[in-house]
């Protein structure tokens, strides 16, 4: 595959919060139809970019390009059209406890698409659970379902729009090997039957082999390193090889 | 969506039942106020309001028929309150009604009282002025009239005494029955005379007091019309009749005691003599006969007070002119 | 915590809640306008704290009234309980309890609730699913318990004065009629509209705290559990306050 079209570009990006800078000059850009992974120890601000990148976070400074739209200055409306086209799954979920799996679904489909009619709703609804396989659930709440159910959930609520790029934060973190690789998989068939591009972020080294086409690490608020799975596999900065190795002590 | 609409119901239902229960409870207190429904003003001008506060009621015979509206002053000594009265009530009240100023209960709020003049009135129009009774002239009137009944009172008592101690008085029926002294006899029974006299002489001035206070209603009538007044003056003078018939019974009792003795002088029984010295019976005699004596100048007092008494001062000036003139033609 | 710092951080979270107030009303009046929201929020708000409401409310009645009995036979005025009863439930029991009970109820629901969605990032999806979370959590909340709150205090009014007719009852007799006869014309529209009026701001203060301690909730479960307990206190103390200054005011309005 051959990355050509970009879908969205981060320039010289800062961000901190009061004398904790969590960002500093961070550049960035993602092609469509592939997979980035970007790679951070924890509390690196992996979170805080992606937030920025969906606009939750205001960056300090920098720019942040979706489609070749600069999101920075735009008002609420604007970013809700962008943001139709860009999922995000939370690390933790987020989905809406005094809802059922039915209500979870609709609700960004009724608040993006404000004219659809009831049926397309529920077909829309019924093929994005049918994508993650848990039809079943439907009429459930979400305090009912295990941990891995609910991050699937999570996957059909982000899917549900059909968006062209999708944000992971961590998306195995908080799951078994045997239900994260599971997660894994339905990720990789997902950007095959849709053709998204993704960023996920993560700190999980499987998730990081199997599924990322180019990976990023997020060191000291910049992009630290930037290649392949194989390329990265064989750096020789410590800073880099720590996450490989702590995948082979396991 | 089905579940929506059940809970649209319950939440329909429980806003309208609060809103309603506002709404009506509002309505009724400004109906209570008066402020719904036709009403019109009246008016009325005291120089001391006593605490009223608008939205005090106003009654009318003991009925809430509105609210004071308002209290405008209107210089130093003229307060003008302005009431707001239902429209119902219209046709009944006159135009010559009196408005008073009074307590609900002991300790309640302060209540304007609009009561009826029993003299006839065309009813009243819209922004009327009412006149207002001055009504500590009234108590002043009130107290003394009612001092005036225990007066009396005492008076009825003090002629009771005397009576049932005539009767009672087995002196004077051993008296009858002795053999007499005759030379004291006629000497006794010129004291008894007397007493009698003096009697006689006070149920007359009595009479005569009475005479003017009834006189005075019919005079007086502007004032009288106070029912309460009124009646006090009524019970004041059945109570001096009442005296006047006792003393009446009292004086023929002693006279008829009187003829006895003379009959029995004329018969010639000798020991009455004795016992007309026996002083315990003409000094209880006596200090009954003051009794009355004293109850009389109460009387008189309490007239002379009346006298003084604004209302009546103008009657009794009539009266002081027609005996001079009285008099005049006397000598 | 040093007494200054402690004031300092008293200070910035008072200024933090005005600043929130001042959004609340930025956003209020401005589309888009999430009715079905809010109208489902007036039920939960409303609707379904009225059976706690009606039972405190009724008891406070019916205590309230056996309370006052034996005072009132001392000073032989047994016939004035309807109306002093109405009017102290009317003036200051029926809003000050429903306030508080609410408060109890609905401050810490909301503070909990927000709470537990800002930390599993609830809010923020909502943000990114093209809603905003302010108008849709925070507004329709505010909003209904500034609605919800006068109805509930009204009803509880209703209830309590019931109350007081059956605790007026135990001993000795009068009809439901005389009862309310007594009650109506001991009451003034300045004993109903201000209470009533007030109960406005009870609803607003309890709605805007717990959105603002449940909405600022910090991470973690027990972050959820704080904002849910400081809402309360604070919504209760607020009551308070607003229950002073609006006596003040009716006051110096004239109107008491
Ligand atoms: N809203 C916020 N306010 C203040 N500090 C924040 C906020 N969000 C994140 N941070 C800080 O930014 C840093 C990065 O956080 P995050 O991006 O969540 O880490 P991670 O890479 O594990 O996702 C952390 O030190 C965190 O304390
Ligand atoms: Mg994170």
């Amino acid at each position: 595959m051959t990355p050509s079209e970009s879908v969205m570009k981060i320039s010289h990006l800062y961000k901190s919060f009061g004398n904790n800078h969590v960002l500093i000059d961070f550049n960035f850009e993602l092609y469509k139809g592939e997979n980035v992974v970007v790679l951070g120890k924890s509390g690196s601000g992996k979170s805080v970019l992606i937030k920025c990148i969906i606009g939750l976070l205001k960056p300090d400074e920098g720019t942040i390009d979706v489609f070749d739209q600069c999101i920075n200055d735009m008002d609420d409306t604007e970013l809700d059209k962008i943001r139709a086209k860009v999922g995000f799954l939370f690390q933790s979920n987020a989905l809406y406890d005094s809802m059922t799996v039915r209500e979870n679904l609709e609700f960004p489909l009724r608040r993006h698409w404000i004219e659809v009619s009831q049926e397309e709703v529920n077909n829309m609804v019924m093929e994005a659970l049918e994508d993650v396989g848990l039809a079943h659930t439907i009429d459930m709440m979400p305090i009912e379902l295990s941990g891995g159910m609910r991050k699937r959930i999570a996957l059909a609520r982000t899917l549900i729009l059909k968006p062209d790029i999708i944000l992971y934060d961590e998306p195995t973190t908080g799951l078994d090997s045997i239900t994260g690789s599971e997660i894994i998989s339905l990720m990789i068939e997902i950007k095959k039957k849709y053709n998204t591009s993704s960023l996920i972020i993560s700190h999980d080294m499987n998730c990081v082999r199997r599924a990322s086409d180019r990976v990023v690490v997020l060191y000291d608020g910049t992009c630290y390193a930037a290649g392949t799975y194989a390329e990265l596999q064989h750096h020789t900065d410590p800073k880099v090889k720590q996450f490989f190795e702590q995948e082979f002590k396991q | 969506m089905a579940k929506q609409t059940f809970n649209n119901v319950r939440l329909g239902a429980f806003v309208l039942a609060g809103l309603t229960f506002i709404i009506v409870l509002l309505y009724l207190i400004g109906k209570n106020q008066h402020l719904f429904g036709s009403s019109f003003v009246l008016k009325v001008q005291l120089d001391n309001v006593q605490g009223l506060k608008s939205g005090n009621n106003v009654r009318y015979a003991g009925i809430d028929v509105g609210t004071v509206k308002k209290i405008n002053i209107l210089n130093d000594t003229t307060m003008q309150v302005e009431m707001v009265i239902d429209e119902l009530v219209k046709p009944v009240i006159r135009k010559n009604a009196i408005v008073s100023i009074r307590t609900d209960g002991l300790v309640g709020n302060k209540v304007v009282e609009i009561s009826s003049s029993k003299t006839p009135a065309s009813p009243v129009e819209d922004g009327d002025v009412l006149s207002a009774r001055k009504s500590i002239d009234t108590d002043e009137m009130l107290r003394t009239l009612s001092k005036t009944n225990n007066d009396l009172a005492i008076i009825t008592e003090g002629l009771k005494t005397t009576i049932g101690k005539i009767n009672n008085s087995t002196a004077l029926w051993n008296l009858l029955n002795e053999e007499g002294i005759p030379n004291h006899l006629k000497k006794s029974a010129y004291n008894i005379h007397q007493a009698t006299d003096k009697a006689n002489r006070m149920i007359a001035d009595l009479q005569s007091i009475v005479l003017g206070v009834k006189n005075g209603k019919g005079s007086l009538g502007a004032i009288v019309t106070d029912t309460a007044l009124g009646q006090n003056l009524n019970a004041a003078v059945l109570k001096i009749k009442e005296v006047g018939d006792q003393a009446d019974r009292l004086s023929q009792q002693i006279s008829s005691a009187v003829k006895g003795i003379q009959k029995d002088i004329d018969q010639g029984p000798g020991t009455v003599n004795a016992l007309l010295k026996d002083s315990a019976m003409a000094n209880k005699l006596n200090r009954s006969l003051e009794n009355i004596q004293k109850g009389t100048d109460g009387f008189n007092q309490n007239m002379e007070a009346l006298k003084h008494n604004f209302f009546f001062r103008g009657y009794f000036r009539k009266l002081e002119k027609e005996k001079k003139k009285q008099a005049e033609q006397n000598q | 915590m040093s007494n200054q710092t402690r004031f300092q951080a008293f200070l910035s979270e008072a200024g933090e809640l005005s600043r929130f107030a001042a959004r609340f009303f930025a956003q209020c009046f401005r589309p888009r306008y999430e009715v079905s929201e809010f109208i489902r929020q007036c039920y939960i708000i409303g609707y379904q704290s009225l059976p706690l409401v009606g039972l405190t409310g009724f008891i406070m009645g019916l205590v309230l009234t056996l309370q006052l009995r034996p005072s009132m036979v001392d000073y032989g005025v047994e016939s004035q309980l309807p109306a002093i009863v109405g009017i102290a439930i009317v003036r200051e029991i029926g809003p000050v309890i429903t306030a508080l009970i609410f408060a109890g109820k609905i401050g810490s629901s909301i503070g909990a609730e927000l709470g537990s969605m800002k930390v599993t990032e609830q809010i923020d999806a909502m943000e990114v699913s093209g809603t905003n979370p302010f108008k849709y959590l925070v507004v329709t909340r505010v909003m209904a318990a500034v609605c919800m709150l006068p109805i509930l205090s009204v009803l509880s009014d209703a209830i309590s004065l019931y109350g007081a007719y059956l605790g007026v009852n135990v001993r000795g007799a009068t009809s439901f009629h005389l009862f309310w006869v007594e009650v109506i014309d001991s009451l003034a529209f300045n004993d109903v509209l201000p209470a009533f009026i007030k109960t406005f701001f009870f609803g607003f203060a309890v709605g805007i705290i717990g959105c603002f301690k449940g909405y600022n909730s910090k991470k973690g479960t027990e972050g959820v559990g704080h904002s849910a307990n400081s809402a309360v206190v604070l919504s209760s103390v607020v009551i308070f306050i607003l229950d002073l200054l609006a006596v003040q005011i009716t006051d110096l309005l004239g109107f008491n």
